[in-house]
């Protein structure tokens, strides 16, 4: 760990908040994307993204600083964001018109990156988060493994069949060929 | 198109995913800070005695590991012993001695894991699979470990970091490859 970064979350445990807001714009961003990931929904992907912010804070002093702080801050985080997921099915889940962007726009950028966002979004949500964990944030299967409380060979089947339904999804869309890589 | 290419298309998918909701995220500083001033600093003395009650002790958890090891153990002697299968291009074998589970996981399974057996206790866990003919990758989970080089496999090739092990079944390389 940076020694600035272990200086601010020394600060931040001594209830420096500005410190701790320093945190929080250097992985907001990163937070986010494991929120929205789990919850497809920008609205509540950034609700959880506060929480997750407040409830590791207030946690703080259970982080391990041997541990990386990511990871920790991500695991809140997936913690925070499956809980929301499970509040949302029960008050009956709302449809999710946020993620699908502007149709007409899309086809102007890059109908291929539409292409595969539509697949990403049309995976079961066990699968979401490990694909956004392993392309956004470049963590290691055991990373992937600790955020989400999964063991490693699980996380591996799950990117593998990912990626195959994401492919099968682009190969029948016509959106690439069907070609042994 | 390669898997290295879907894996670039995703990276760029999902980077753009995320930017467009970056917007919202601002001043997510100042919003947690007030929040977070407006709590009481510390813990109730209910919340940590709640919080204490609440956490799995590591004596439970191994109590609970033991008494299903055991069950899993019964019920493996109960079941009779059935002989293994001759070896075919859909028999897929790895010597895992002590192993509680073994699976093997595939594009043929959608990477669903597929159970092993080892009706005999020797060590060997084998799976017989009906397989059409084509290319096949796939690899071993033992307790959960992921075994991506099976010495029966044709080839290996690296992906996420890790090896899977490839076979082609009904044919050759050259002629399932393309």
């Amino acid at each position: 760990m940076p020694a600035e970064e272990l200086e601010l979350i020394q600060r931040s445990l001594n209830g420096d908040l500005e410190a701790w807001g320093e945190i929080v714009c250097r992985y907001k961003e990163a937070v986010f994307a494991v929120t929205l990931s789990i919850l497809r929904n920008y609205a509540d992907a950034e609700d959880a993204t506060q929480d997750a912010f407040i409830r590791a804070y207030e946690n703080l002093r259970k982080y391990d600083l041997s541990r990386k702080f990511s990871t920790w801050l991500f695991t809140v985080a997936a913690n925070i964001a499956k809980n929301a997921l499970r509040k949302r099915r029960r008050e009956r889940d709302p449809p999710l018109p946020e993620m699908d962007g502007d149709p007409a726009e899309e086809v102007h950028t890059d109908l291929r990156l539409a292409a595969v966002r539509a697949a990403v979004a049309a995976l079961p949500e066990a699968y979401r988060a490990p694909v956004v964990l392993y392309y956004w944030h470049g963590l290691s299967m055991e990373e992937i493994g600790q955020v989400l409380g999964l063991p490693v060979g699980t996380v591996k089947t799950r990117l593998h069949r990912a990626r195959a339904l994401i492919r099968a999804k682009l190969v029948e869309q016509g959106v690439i060929q069907d070609a042994v890589g | 198109m390669r898997w290295d290419e879907v894996d670039e298309l995703l990276r760029a998918a999902l980077q753009k995913e995320v930017a467009e909701g970056v917007k919202r995220l601002e001043g997510l500083e100042e919003r947690v800070i007030q929040e977070l001033a407006r709590r009481p600093a510390r813990e109730s003395l209910w919340q940590r005695i709640r919080e204490f009650l609440t956490r799995p002790t590591p004596r439970w958890a191994l109590v609970g590991a033991m008494a299903a090891l055991l069950l899993g153990f019964a019920l493996g002697r109960l079941t009779s012993p059935s002989p293994i299968p001759q070896w075919s291009p859909n028999l897929f074998v790895i010597a895992a001695p002590g192993a509680r589970s073994v699976a093997v996981v595939g594009d043929f399974s959608a990477w669903q894991p597929l159970p092993m057996s080892d009706p005999d206790g020797d060590g060997i866990w084998t799976a017989s699979i009906p397989l059409p003919p084509g290319r096949y990758e796939y690899a071993f989970l033992v307790d959960g470990k992921w075994i991506g080089q099976d010495p029966l496999a044709e080839e290996y090739l690296r992906t996420f970091g890790e090896y899977v092990s490839v076979r082609y079944v009904g044919g050759s390389r050259e002629n399932l490859s393309s």
